[in-house]
């Protein structure tokens, strides 16, 4: 007696394909991940496989359970908590790997797809460029083909017949993603309380500065913010973008004073023309803006500090662009208090001493007089230091003591430190100014690019009737930093900058700026696609102050034309069914006959047709049988070439039914 | 959810539905399409993608949200295109014996494109899933366990398909005239069948047969070559045919009245025991059940003559 089979298990490809997916998707993580996460994730798909393979039984629940507590464990022990970005995504990481341990039926196994498409999404909590986003197309791509091997119910498919239908899927998609994309009315988030780490917490600059701390900034070659000039570009040495000012100094560190410092907007002497441009800040955890020093006035979302440190209102956890304006030339007299010029005294005479008994030996030697106590100062640094990112460790209690008098190697913050507390021990209200300075232009299209690495500190220092002026010992030091970068100061830091150096043709360089400016297009117009930014593009098209109604309207309407014509395109291709060319041609052949009124009639054979041809019109004969035999043969014979049935649209062509 | 409003459509759309005639073309308006369940968690999956997307300001976020998106628009045409324009026929369907499994075929031809996992499924049964290309026309096999004796009929069908992704499930019915004879279950128990039983010899009519060589007549076209006279050929007197009388006692009547069992079933189960065992013997035997009489006889389709007699022994019409 047969019986109906039993449901079959899943197929063996089927798996390898969802496993193959899934490793694909995770691999980027797994170099952000501890190790153990790697070894976990690579343990359980490969076991997974062999289960497959070898067709053996899936481990018993209680023991995935166990598995699963372990790990959840194991992810609190490294973290110490479970949310957050990091811990979150290795959570995420971990139970995917075990849901593709337990899945057994088909539908555990579209799941794990669909989980799937989450750890895409987890990889752009990390980064958004080109290449990962391309990556992570390619992985939709095996998932989505994946799908299309287990929806062969009964049949086998091979590689091809999984990539081209789940291909082609997504490029028919294409055209109503981007449409959704561009009009789908962005909202301000963040909906919910996004963890602080949930954005790629980029290095930067920070509210404070120890000597050393900028080492490993300087060799990123992450990038900071970029620039868009809306006239001309001024000359890199005046090219100080300002950041945090710091006033507050303990003997080691510098730091940012916190209060006192609200200011009721800018108060300096502007002389000369303003330079316009846009700066796009990168994400970062930190709200300060860099500004060309000086800042005329506080963008829109920003307000300015006391000291003309700029800050924006809101966390800067997403790329942001800013219109700014600024004055090169300035004096700037006003705003400082005596509060302010009282912070900018203090220093502690017990730390440093060396240093502090040099500053006050200046001002009675030189009558107090500031310019002449910089000029010394100046010289001093010009005479014996050497600027290197390398430089050796110092002593943590009188540190620049220590790097003045016996290392006398350093960089900006040494220089700047250790000047300004030279200013201070001397009688003259300094402080430390950190930034940035000067860039990377981009010859493409103008665009500058500042960098982790063009990290910068200098100082200011207050003259009774000047106000604050900017003294930058590091240009003393290193005149090259200034005015060519940082590159120039040190030799080529980093991969890039080493290549760069050996390419002397300039190919790879013009090809490093053409690839500079793509990411560039895509940060603004991909990644940084806003509410801002969908509004300029708007208004950029002509349509000003654009609301959501008028985007959910024009989205409906894209909607409709882009879909009714993908809907069209797929439909009118089904609706065609391959016609036989030799049909076609003896369809032309009758269509011709039944012009000289000699049509088929409906039931009427082929050779019958042509027996009541040849009757009724001798003169056709030879070529109506020739046509009507190599119809035959083509059509109903073993097999015609393609040269076969080209001669024969030839016969049908030339025949003249006059 | 889904699939209790399809069973609500496919009640009011085909009330009181008569077979169709054969062969029957998909048409656009005969097509349902419905998300799947999976079709549904895959629009909860994306609609928690967008909201990370809004929450964590993930633009490339946007761009897979909005993609699967639209792959799922794109998804429903195809699967909708999968099914469209499909010409179905019914197929032969085999008698089986009560207790094996009998298949319903339905032969599934596409005008144009290869169609993929094209699936057919009765009212209550597994689905059983075919790919059909342009100029190969499928035949999808439904199987069906059979219980009791008799006339199955397949009722209405449901042709589907959720290809490519699953999301969608496109469907449509067709109702066939198909059905397939059940025979009964031979009753091994009941024994060879009963040797003497009935007389044609009382009939007086001689029933060809083979038992009994009785002359040569002329070869007619059809004739088993066993049964001709090669000895003949060979003395050159043409082609002859042997012909064979049965005797008397060989013709064989199996009566309905004394097939052992006490229902009716039992009793039928025997006789479709005894039909097979005398056709095995190669004898010639005749079928008297009440109400119907099969004039003895020998050869494939007169088994199955008898065995479809007690298929349908007594059924309701």
């Amino acid at each position: 007696m047969t019986r109906l089979p039993a449901p079959p298990p899943l197929d063996v490809k089927n798996v390898m394909w969802l496993l193959a997916a899934m490793v694909f998707v995770v691999a980027p993580h797994l170099m952000r991940l501890p190790s153990w996460v790697g070894i976990f994730f690579g343990v359980v798909v490969a076991w997974r496989a062999w289960i497959a393979w070898a067709a053996l039984r899936l481990p018993p629940r209680m023991l995935v359970l166990l598995i699963t507590a372990a790990a959840a464990v194991g992810t609190f022990l490294q973290y110490q908590r479970i949310t957050g970005r990091e811990a979150g995504v290795t959570l995420l990481v971990v139970m995917a790997s075990l849901k593709v341990l337990e899945m057994r039926s088909q539908r555990e196994v579209v799941l794990s797809i669909y989980l799937g498409f989450f750890l895409v999404m987890t990889n752009f909590l990390f980064s958004q460029s080109i290449p990962l986003g391309l990556y992570m197309l390619v992985c939709v791509w095996l998932f989505i083909a994946t799908l299309v091997g287990f929806n062969r119910v009964g049949s086998s498919p091979t590689i091809l017949e999984r990539l081209r239908p789940a291909g082609a899927l997504l490029l028919q998609a294409l055209p109503l993603m981007a449409a959704f994309f561009i009009l789908f009315p962005r909202v301000q988030g963040p909906l919910w309380a996004v963890p602080q780490d949930a954005r790629g917490a980029s290095s930067g600059l920070s509210d404070s500065m120890t000597p050393g701390q900028f080492a490993s900034l300087i060799k990123s070659d992450a990038i900071a913010f970029r620039v868009q000039w809306h006239g001309e570009r001024p000359p890199f040495p005046a090219m100080y973008w300002r950041g945090p000012v710091m006033t507050l100094f303990d003997g080691r560190s510098w730091h940012v004073q916190r209060e006192l410092l609200a200011g009721d907007g800018l108060h300096y002497a502007a002389s000369g023309h303003p330079v316009s441009y846009s700066v796009t800040v990168e994400p970062s955890t930190k709200n300060w803006l860099f500004a060309l020093d000086v800042p005329a006035a506080p963008p829109k979302g920003a307000y300015a500090l006391q000291d003309l440190q700029l800050r924006s209102y809101r966390p800067l956890d997403q790329r942001t662009r800013f219109e700014m304006t600024s004055y090169l030339q300035y004096r700037y007299l006003q705003g400082s208090g005596p509060i302010t010029l009282e912070l900018a005294s203090r220093f502690d005479d017990t730390r440093n001493p060396r240093t502090v008994a040099l500053g006050r030996e200046w001002a009675r030697e030189l009558d107090h007089d500031p310019r002449r106590i910089i000029d010394r100062a100046v010289l001093f640094f010009n005479r014996e230091f050497t600027y290197t990112l390398e430089p050796p460790l110092l002593d943590p209690v009188n540190p620049y003591d220590d790097f003045l008098f016996r290392t006398k190697r350093g960089f900006c913050e040494h220089y700047a430190g250790s000047f300004a507390l030279l200013m201070r021990a001397a009688g003259i209200p300094a402080r430390v100014v950190t930034g940035y300075q000067g860039g990377e232009v981009n010859p493409l299209n103008n665009e500058l690019i500042v960098r982790q690495a063009d990290a910068h500190a200098w100082t200011e220092v207050w003259i009774a009737d000047q106000g604050w002026v900017r003294v930058d010992p590091t240009a003393v030091v290193s005149p090259l930093r200034v005015e060519n970068g940082v590159n120039a100061a040190l030799g080529p830091i980093g991969i890039s900058s080493a290549i760069m150096a050996a390419d002397k043709l300039g190919i790879i360089s013009s090809m490093h700026f053409a690839w500079q400016y793509m990411n560039s297009q895509w940060d603004q117009w991909v990644v940084g696609y806003n509410v801002d930014k969908q509004r300029q593009f708007f208004s950029d098209m002509g349509f000003r102050n654009v609301d959501w109604r008028t985007l959910a309207f024009w989205l409906m309407v894209a909607i409709f034309i882009v879909g009714g014509a993908v809907t069209l395109g797929l439909l009118l291709r089904e609706r065609q069914p391959r016609a036989d060319p030799s049909l076609a041609a003896w369809n032309r052949f009758c269509a011709k006959l039944a012009a000289a009124g000699l049509a088929r009639a409906a039931q009427e054979g082929p050779l019958d047709y042509l027996a009541r041809v040849k009757a009724q019109r001798p003169d056709w004969a030879t070529e109506a049988e020739e046509i009507t035999r190599r119809y035959i043969d083509a059509r109903y014979g073993s097999g015609a070439s393609r040269e076969d049935i080209q001669l024969l649209a030839t016969l049908v062509r030339d025949f003249r039914a006059a | 959810m889904a699939a209790s409003l399809r069973q609500a459509i496919s009640d009011w759309i085909f009330r009181a539905a008569a077979p169709e005639t054969p062969p029957v073309t998909l048409i656009q308006r005969r097509i349902f399409i419905l998300p799947t369940r999976m079709g549904y968690v895959f629009a909860g999956t994306v609609l928690v993608l967008l909201l990370s997307s809004i929450n964590y300001a993930l633009s490339l976020g946007f761009v897979l949200t909005f993609l699967l998106m639209s792959m799922a628009a794109v998804a429903m045409l195809h699967t909708w295109r999968n099914l469209a324009h499909l010409k179905l026929r019914p197929g032969r369907c085999e008698p089986v014996f009560a207790g094996d499994v009998a298949h319903f075929g339905v032969t599934v031809e596409t005008p144009s494109l290869t169609r993929f996992a094209i699936a057919l499924r009765r009212r209550e049964g597994d689905p059983v899933y075919a790919d059909v290309g342009v100029r190969e026309p499928a035949t999808i096999w439904m199987p069906v366990q059979t219980q009791a004796r008799g006339l199955l009929r397949c009722g209405r069908l449901e042709v589907f398909t959720r290809y490519p992704v699953g999301l969608f499930h496109a469907w449509s019915y067709v109702e066939f005239d198909l059905k397939v004879i059940v025979y009964p279950r031979p009753d091994a128990a009941a024994g060879p069948p009963p040797q003497n039983a009935g007389s044609a010899a009382e009939e007086g009519i001689p029933i060809p047969g083979d038992d009994e060589f009785n002359m040569l007549r002329a070869y007619r076209a059809g004739d088993a070559p066993k049964l001709i006279a090669w000895k003949a050929l060979a003395r050159e007197q043409g082609l002859l045919t042997k012909e064979f009388n049965a005797t008397a006692s060989a013709e064989l009547w199996l009566d309905y009245d004394e097939a052992p069992g006490g229902d009716v079933e039992k009793r039928l189960s025997a006789l479709a025991h005894w039909v097979l065992k005398a056709e095995d013997y190669g004898q010639a035997y005749g079928l008297r059940i009440p109400g119907t009489r099969v004039p003895p006889d020998r050869g494939d389709a007169h088994c199955r003559r008898c065995l479809e007699a007690l298929a349908l022994y007594r059924l309701e019409p």
